[in-house]
């Protein structure tokens, strides 16, 4: 223990006096890892996964802290981040929301880019699903349903820049079509709207889906991703169901904060690529149905170029305002 | 009976000993948090989490749920001695229950919780164990308007919750409404009176304006009276502090109702234990033969909303358990847990692991019996806070405020939202204004708001959807009565008035 004491104290002093040290960059205090949600919100979960995984898979010489700041819709942890400008202790874990708010909210200063992402780690794919008593039996029956009573069918999913809307504004422009979306910003509460029979369709994670098939209240027309989820062999993609429309991923990645050396983003990159290759992780992967999504941070930052590109134009496109 | 078997093999699971331990450390962990403003039941059962990896799933689920109902008995102690609530369920038990205490009847306030709580959780446990399924089915058939309805008849009890005047009742429930519309438009994602503040675009946390509002506005209107009287003494003797048998005669409804409002308004998705709380007070002040007296320290009004969000717990674990869909932030974590440990929460959950779901049904009544027992005998423990001269309570209510505030949010900027709140609390009381409307107000500004735009995107824009769904039209006719029943009142003493003269 003393000995581990005086090493620290030593690696500090050395740290603070020569460049030298951010060479082979190591932790040397217990990581903070910021997430954007209050316990027990779907970030502040995978955070706490992920660091229990550190330490059975033995990722870090140090623990893990989750620290919590929500608020903002993202912005107060993003902003959070970028005050702790060059703190080599501190990584974040963004998702979706951290691309979105920006574009939208004049008060989320702090994009993405004025961080310094670090790498993605999981693609989450989603499927399509109807009440299982529904006429619809594929999703070209609903489309068509929704054009000969336009506005008159309903989506339930969640605020109007989240990848359920996103979607069902790709496929109206797609098909010419209208519905009516309704936001509820509980995941339960969309997914009792849909089986209580108050609304007609939904966007929904496979996991969360695949109880509610398996009991018979709810049939999957169409899944949202470039391959068939094994989980569903026998629905169609969107592509394969004839809609060819971009498939809109839903991300979580590592964000670091600011101005820290190439050394520092290099060894958390390594950390996210040795963990998505660990069997914790890919068991983590296979029992959530999500995709393994891991891209390096050259890679991550043409996504988010492309990604909000993209996104700019399919919010304008559906009128919404965007302020970046 | 399946029933009769599924609880003797419940039993078994729950009785094991390391199962009797956890439940003991769940529920002794919910007081704990409960008692302490700002903790709560999720941010606990989060950090936990982790460590439940390691243990057998039954013990793990038996401990956090102990947490989550433990923490709804621990949260009335600070409405009750300091006028600070815990946790936003227990807002309304300071209306009766600091009035309570102030009269020196901490004790029998403190006692009466815990008794309302024992009895409305072991009701909700009996629900969730004889209708879950039933009940599952009814709750979907709400939806936003009925919701709408729901929330409407919680605001016409402003009228009830009024103090001497309907119309400074009204304006401060606007002004509750307003505070709640603050933050990010959940459908347009604008920003509405945010001040270009990034701290404002998730909106105002309520147990901050709540907070503030009674606790910081009680401190600041009492130290302007600048005398330095103790409170009244605190009677001695472990039988002088708990209730009365009149006492528990004077609940014997309350009991009822707040088992009742709080387990089916738990079972909806949408519902919620501050709602529960504020719609059982509101009923038992409606039928109260003393309804004057409600809010200057009546018993009856702390075992109402205490049951309420007790029995809250066992309807909110019936959609939990039955469809996996949960209803609150302690359950979605419940759920999360549920989904780490490797079950698959849904439909089939009961049917597919019953020494689970009986398991926890059997531990829930032995954890209420448990804090029965754990929560008496901190009744005069507590009861001796009242015991401070003003000038070390008062800045005790203040450090619990801050304190419950900072570990609540961690934000600078939240802690000085409570100092405003705390002001405009003061305000308020020096004009007269009651705090509780503004407060139901702001507890149910944005689920209104949201139902009514859900329902009118999903009628295209007709509010016909409001009165052509019965169960809505029922509830709306209901708020309507509540609104009118004081009006009837002011014309028939204004008719008897006429004719006299």
């Amino acid at each position: 223990m003393i000995v581990r004491c005086v090493l620290f104290v030593l690696a500090a002093t050395v740290g603070l006096t020569t460049d030298a040290f951010a060479q082979g960059f190591r932790p040397t205090r217990p990581v903070e890892l910021v997430v954007h949600t209050g316990p027990g919100g779907g970030s502040d979960l995978l955070a706490r996964a992920l660091a229990l995984m550190a330490e059975r898979e033995k990722l870090l010489p140090v623990r893990v802290v989750v620290v919590n700041k929500p608020g903002g819709n993202s912005a107060v942890a993003a902003a959070y981040l970028a005050e702790k400008r060059g703190e080599p202790n501190t990584v974040g874990l963004f998702t979706g929301v951290w691309l979105q708010t920006p574009l939208v909210s004049a008060e989320a200063r702090v994009t993405l880019k004025d961080l310094t992402p670090v790498a993605r780690l999981v693609l989450e794919p989603a499927v399509i699903a109807v009440k299982a008593d529904a006429p619809f039996k594929t999703l070209q029956e609903f489309i068509d349903a929704a054009k000969r009573s336009p506005g008159a069918l309903k989506q339930s999913g969640g605020s109007n820049t989240s990848r359920d809307n996103v979607v069902r504004l790709l496929l109206q422009k797609s098909t010419g079509t209208r519905w009516a979306f309704i936001s509820f910003p509980g995941g339960g509460e969309r997914i009792a709207a849909l089986i209580g029979g108050h609304v007609d369709i939904m966007v929904i994670e496979p996991e969360e889906a695949g109880e509610h098939i398996r009991a018979g209240n709810m049939r999957v027309l169409a899944q949202i991703s470039e391959r068939r989820l094994p989980g569903f062999p026998n629905v169609p993609t969107l592509r394969e169901a004839g809609f060819d429309v971009p498939v809109v991923p839903q991300v979580r990645g590592m964000v670091a904060p600011p101005g820290i050396p190439r050394a520092n983003v290099e060894y958390w990159e390594d950390f996210c690529r040795r963990l998505t290759r660990s069997p914790s992780w890919q068991k983590y992967i296979a029992d959530n149905q999500f995709e393994d999504g891991y891209q390096n941070a050259a890679d991550l930052a043409k996504f988010y170029d492309e990604f909000t590109g993209r996104m700019r134009d399919i919010l304008k496109d559906a009128g919404v305002k965007t302020v970046r | 009976m399946d029933i009769v078997a599924g609880l003797l093999q419940g039993f078994s699971v729950a009785l094991a000993p390391s199962n009797l331990l956890w439940c003991f450390v769940g529920v002794f962990l919910g007081t704990v948090v409960g008692v302490l403003p700002g903790l709560g039941p999720p941010a606990t059962i989060a950090m936990l989490l982790p460590l439940t990896f390691s243990m057998n799933p039954a013990g793990a689920i038996i401990m956090l749920a102990g947490i989550y109902y433990g923490a709804k008995y621990g949260g009335s102690t600070t409405s009750i001695l300091m006028n600070v609530p815990g946790e936003s369920a227990s807002v309304v038990t300071c209306i009766d229950g600091y009035q309570m205490a102030r009269k020196g009847r901490a004790g029998a306030a403190l006692g009466i919780a815990a008794i309302a709580s024992f009895v409305a959780g072991t009701v909700g446990v009996l629900g969730l164990m004889l209708v879950a399924p039933p009940l599952a089915k009814f709750a979907l058939s709400f939806s936003s308007p009925e919701y709408f309805a729901l929330m409407s008849l919680g605001l016409a009890l402003v009228v009830l919750l009024a103090g001497r005047s309907i119309v400074k009742a009204l304006l401060a429930a606007l002004l509750g409404l307003w505070i709640a519309s603050i933050g990010t438009d959940p459908f347009s994602t604008t920003s509405r009176f945010t001040f270009g503040r990034l701290e404002l675009l998730s909106g105002i946390d309520f147990v901050v304006v709540a907070i503030g509002v009674f606790a910081l506005g009680e401190v600041l209107a009492n130290m302007e009276a600048r005398e330095d009287a103790t409170l009244l003494e605190t009677p001695k003797g472990l039988r002088n502090l708990l209730p009365t048998w009149q006492d528990l005669k004077d609940c014997r409804f309350a009991f009822a109702n707040g088992s009742i409002v709080g387990f089916l308004v738990g079972t909806l998705p949408g519902g919620g234990s501050t709602i529960a709380s504020f719609l059982s007070y509101g009923l038992e002040k409606a039928v109260s033969r003393r309804k004057d007296e409600f809010g200057t320290g009546v018993i009856e009004g702390v075992a109402a909303p205490e049951g309420a969000n007790n029995s809250e717990t066992g309807g909110a674990l019936v959609p939990l358990l039955t469809l996996g869909i949960p209803g609150s932030g302690t359950t979605a974590i419940l759920l999360a847990a549920l989904v780490l440990w490797g079950f698959k929460p849904g439909p089939l959950f009961i049917p597919e692991h019953p020494d689970l779901f009986w398991g926890l049904v059997a531990s829930m009544y032995i954890g209420n019996v448990m804090l029965l027992v754990l929560n008496l005998p901190l009744v005069p423990l507590f009861a001796q806070v009242l015991r401070l001269p003003v000038y070390m309570l008062y800045p005790l209510i203040l450090g619990v405020s801050m304190v419950g505030v900072y570990t609540a949010s961690g934000s600078l900027f939240d802690l000085g939202l409570l100092m405003v709140f705390g002001l405009l609390g003061y305000v308020m009381r020096k004009l007269d204004y009651p705090a509780a409307p503004l407060i139901l107000g702001l507890a149910l500004g944005a689920g209104m708001e949201r139902a009514l735009r859900q329902s009118l995107m999903m009628s295209q824009g007709s509010l016909s959807i409001l009165v052509s769904r019965p169960i809505s039209a029922v509830m709306l006719s209901l708020a309507l009565l509540v609104l009118l029943i004081p009006l009837f009142g002011k014309l028939n003493a204004w008719r008897l008035r006429a004719l006299e003269s």
